[in-house]
């Protein structure tokens, strides 16, 4: 009873900062329909403020500044104001221009945010942890209920705080002149223009507000547990999302009500579950898989909020007004589409070229950066399978490249070597059956995952996702006796064909060759084939697709177990290639990445995934020799977010667009928007 | 005589716009293209206060596409729209609202989740005089009886013709110079038309100069003051109520006469 007190306890606190957050997710997403990634870090950004703001002074990208050394409640007060104006900007510059584009650009821009804002936060305080100073009240002797519950009164402040601000918001939406406004916004945003509502002003007020509302959960978080970092907002930010989904997202009761429920289950799982504190993070995704698939609007949701809307999820190659800005990104994407225009032809003729670079090449060390190029353009044209072809936003790709790597691994490692004494040597054919069967395995993985998605729609696809491929992740790091955890699996063979060792970096970078011309030559025939028309059609209008009979339950899951078959095959060679692999080759970052370099290089088309893999890996190493770069590899990320959110607003439909596959016959030109 | 009490947005009476020279609304050659299909084509009108004034015309004809572009709601590929002498073309929506056009747009749009009451509130956001509110809701059920049973029931529950009762009231509470009704009857039974229509005459009645958009030519024809027809983006045919030939018109409806 007292150890059950202590974690309903510890639930309420936690359940109070992810209900703010949940607030922020949902107040924005009724709003503008917009799932704003980047309140992960703007809950980040709210402890990091607070705890500056407290300090006599700080670090800031190694520069000694002075600080007032406020008191936690002014300091508190300063940053929440600061955050609400960062919030109110990043809307104004990245999400407002996107306000009627293709549906996949705002949610791209969101996590180029993200990424953008964590990176600049790392610069700026460094990646270690800023300790939060103590406030008197965090001195004061806990207080003591039912004889055995200690709650400390800072406990009690931060869910005092939650409530007084979840009833203060849940009245002003109620009653005020503006949250009238801003309900009538978040149900028809042309009618509330037609009325004289200025749509853009109370858009730019729910960000104020969101923004707020993460930035107080990120400094109670930081209050609670002692700490600021960087990274820091990336998973209450997830669970917070989840809360919000779980709470029927775009409702601020649900929101209260999910985060809570969330805070008590995560609180009473750890406490309750055989080693519960390492499988904590798995249980809210779990949780959140499960309700998406029996109640996809969640508890208190409406369930059209489920619905895609009408339209394509990538946009057409529409025309756009002038600005420098437009020309060069039209100059850039025309020059890319005329590329990419020749299909698979393109994307091999790049691998041809690459051939010959590498057999001039005299560099192992560029030999090595141009095989992760190759590497990374397949893992991107696998997940441009779903994302560029199927239009079915994809955040839980990196499991299937997990289940391939880890798969032969584990054969070869755990199994073989270890258990049984098998030298890699003689069963080096063992690699070959690995790669068809690490395919096979992963696509069945990603029909288990495809098949309750199917229900689900844009928004909520991308976090069910997400959510799938956190449990791998966690999976992958607390299953210690099948992966060996943190620890990773090392001293995984190098690539052999019939004892003749390809462990050299050229022979390696051949071999990825042949695979990824595999890759290219196996996704064009299922693209150009029956089952790639009915992708397009899916990508271009699901329910106009629907009524023309595609059965689009079934090509959804087709496009799944393609993509998770390349995810799974490609994984098996990048574990030979790295010859060691741990659950953080496989976060969500990696999947973001992923994502980034599909859209720079071009969604739906075969050379882009390529095209973007090169600029990226190429640039990696390439901006290495900078010093300011050497002193802040981070800033490296924050450049690739920022040329995404510019690239997304400037061209929402993504760079070589009118190349892309679509349902309309090569030779006709009829292009035009209905 | 203003029995339910309208109150007439001062631009339409007061001296400072010239009524034999200042139309209320004038659009000059207005053009506006989704991608490169451009909708409406080179668009005249001319709105001369406290008329009713038609725009009919068939499907994809362009008159939706031409109120929205009044409005605000899509970006003029061409054209100048005057309002009450001033240059309105690049004024943002909101502020064309409180400049006296309300938009009562096409399938009546009301904000379903919320009371009716609230969405007659929210009809009066641009104007900020929040004392007078009160009044002008009481009025609107003086105008529309049925709506002032309803006022704390969400408008979804209402009816079509109830929900379009309550788009026009809540396009009053602005209290517009102009009022712009696309399509008000549609789908609507044919004893509630004739209410509707009806109402359209009354709020002329009252000094508000009313801007009509009907698939409707023959009840619109004979309602109005002035009759534009639209077809495939331009304006074919125009004329006084009592000088347009219906045989014209359909010929116009018909695609026999481009």
């Amino acid at each position: 009873m007292d150890y059950l007190g202590q974690l309903l306890a510890n639930g309420l606190v936690l359940g109070a900062v992810y209900a703010l957050t949940a607030v922020a997710f949902t107040l924005v997403y009724g709003v503008v329909r917009l799932v704003n990634f980047a309140f992960g870090e703007l809950f980040m950004l709210g402890a990091f403020l607070t705890t500056s703001l407290m300090l006599p002074e700080v670090r800031l990208a190694g520069v000694i500044v002075p600080m007032p050394g406020f008191p936690l409640p002014v300091a508190a007060l300063g940053a929440i104001v600061l955050t609400a104006l960062i919030g109110v900007l990043v809307d104004r510059i990245a999400y407002r221009p996107l306000r009627n584009a293709p549906r996949l650009a705002p949610l791209i821009t969101s996590i180029a945010v993200s990424v953008v804002l964590q990176s600049l936060a790392q610069t700026l305080w460094g990646a270690e942890e800023l300790r939060f100073p103590e406030f008197y009240l965090a001195t004061l002797p806990p207080v003591v209920l039912f004889d055995s519950i200690y709650l400390s009164v800072m406990d009690l402040v931060v869910m005092a705080s939650a409530v007084i601000a979840m009833a203060g918001l849940s009245l002003f939406i109620a009653r005020s002149s503006l949250g009238r406004a801003m309900r009538a916004s978040a149900e028809d945003q042309t009618a509330a223009l037609l009325v004289g509502i200025p749509v853009n002003r109370v858009v730019a007020a729910a960000f104020a507000i969101g923004s707020g509302f993460a930035a107080l959960a990120g400094l109670l978080y930081a209050q609670t547990y002692g700490f600021a970092h960087s990274s820091m907002g990336f998973l209450p930010g997830l669970k917070a999302l989840t809360a919000a989904v779980l709470g029927g997202i775009g409702s601020i009761p649900g929101a209260a009500l999910g985060g809570l429920i969330l805070g008590l289950v995560e609180a009473l799982g750890s406490g309750y579950l055989p080693n519960g504190t390492a499988w904590k993070d798995a249980i809210s995704f779990v949780l959140l898989v499960g309700l998406l698939y029996l109640r996809p609007q969640g508890l208190l949701g409406k369930p059209e909020l489920n619905s895609a809307g009408r339209g394509s999820l990538l946009g057409g190659a529409s025309e756009f007004a002038g600005g420098w800005l437009h020309t060069l990104f039209g100059r850039l994407d025309g020059g890319l589409a005329r590329l990419a225009a020749a299909g698979p032809g393109a994307a091999l003729a790049f691998l041809a070229i690459a051939a010959v670079l590498g057999a001039l090449m005299p560099s192992d060390y560029w030999l090595r950066i141009l095989t992760m190029v190759v590497i990374y353009g397949m893992l991107a044209s696998g997940l441009n399978v779903i994302v560029g072809f199927a239009g079915l936003l994809d955040l839980g790709f990196v499991a299937f490249w997990a289940v391939g790597s880890y798969l032969t691994s584990i054969l070869f490692v755990l199994v073989l070597k270890d258990s049984f004494g098998v030298a890699p040597d003689d069963i080096w054919w063992l690699l070959y059956l690995n790669l068809p069967l690490a395919g096979l395995l992963a696509a069945g993985f990603a029909v288990l995952l495809g098949t309750p998605t199917l229900r689900l729609r844009g928004d909520y696809l991308a976090i069910m996702t997400l959510g799938f491929g956190e449990i791998i992740r966690v999976v992958a790091i607390n299953w210690i006796g099948l992966t060996n955890g943190p620890m990773g699996i090392r001293d995984i063979p190098a690539p052999d064909l019939f004892g003749i060792p390809l462990g050299s970096p050229r022979a390696q970078f051949f071999f990825a060759l042949v695979l990824a011309a595999l890759v290219v030559f196996a996704i064009a025939r299922i693209v150009r084939s029956y089952v790639g028309r009915a992708w397009v059609a899916i990508r271009e209008d699901e329910e106009a697709a629907e009524a023309m009979g595609v059965p689009t339950a079934r090509y959804k899951l087709y496009a799944y177990a393609a993509s998770g078959f390349v995810g799974g095959f490609v994984g098996v060679f990048y574990a030979h290639y790295q010859q060691y692999i741990s659950p953080l080759n496989f976060s969500l970052f990696e999947n973001i990445l992923l994502l980034m370099l599909v859209v720079l290089g071009g969604l739906g088309t075969f050379l882009g995934p390529f095209i973007g893999a090169l600029i990226w890996i190429v640039f990696l190493q390439l901006a290495l020799d900078l010093p300011f770069v050497q002193a802040y590899p981070e800033t490296r990320f924050a450049l690739l977010g920022v040329v995404l959110i510019v690239l997304m607003v400037f061209r929402p439909q993504g760079l070589a667009a009118s190349a892309r596959v679509s349902l309309i016959m090569p030779g006709s030109r009829a292009k035009g928007a209905a | 005589m203003s029995h339910t009490g309208l109150t007439v947005h001062p631009t339409a009476l007061t001296g400072h716009v010239d009524q034999a020279t200042t139309p209320l609304l004038k659009v000059e050659n207005l053009a506006v293209s989704y991608g490169r299909i451009r909708a409406v084509d080179g668009v005249d009108l001319t709105v001369e206060p406290g008329r009713i004034v038609s725009l009919v015309g068939s499907n994809g004809a362009g008159k939706t596409t031409t109120l929205m572009a009044l409005s605000g709601l899509l970006p003029l590929t061409e054209g100048k729209i005057s309002f009450a002498g001033e240059d309105i073309t690049r004024l943002a929506p909101e502020l064309r609202v409180s400049r006296g056009i309300a938009h009562v747009p096409e399938r009546r749009r009301v904000f379903a989740g919320m009371s009716v009451r609230e969405n007659l509130v929210l009809g009066a956001y641009a104007r900020g005089d929040a004392v007078e509110i009160a009044g002008d809701v009481e009025r609107m059920t003086t105008l529309f009886p049925i709506l002032g049973k309803r006022l704390s029931q969400a408008a979804g529950t209402l009816s079509g013709g109830e929900q379009q009762m309550l788009a026009i009231a809540r396009g009053l509470m602005s209290r517009p110079a102009l009022l712009v009704m696309d399509e008000p009857t549609m789908g609507l039974a044919p004893q509630m038309i004739d209410l509707i229509l009806d109402t359209v005459l009354e709020i002329r009645k009252q000094g508000t100069t009313v801007l009509l958009v009907e698939q409707n030519a023959v009840e619109a024809i004979r309602l109005s003051d002035h009759v534009y027809i639209m077809r495939l983006g331009r304006i074919v045919h125009q004329g006084s109520g009592s000088t347009i030939d219906p045989e014209r018109v359909k010929s116009f409806y018909l695609g026999a006469e481009a």
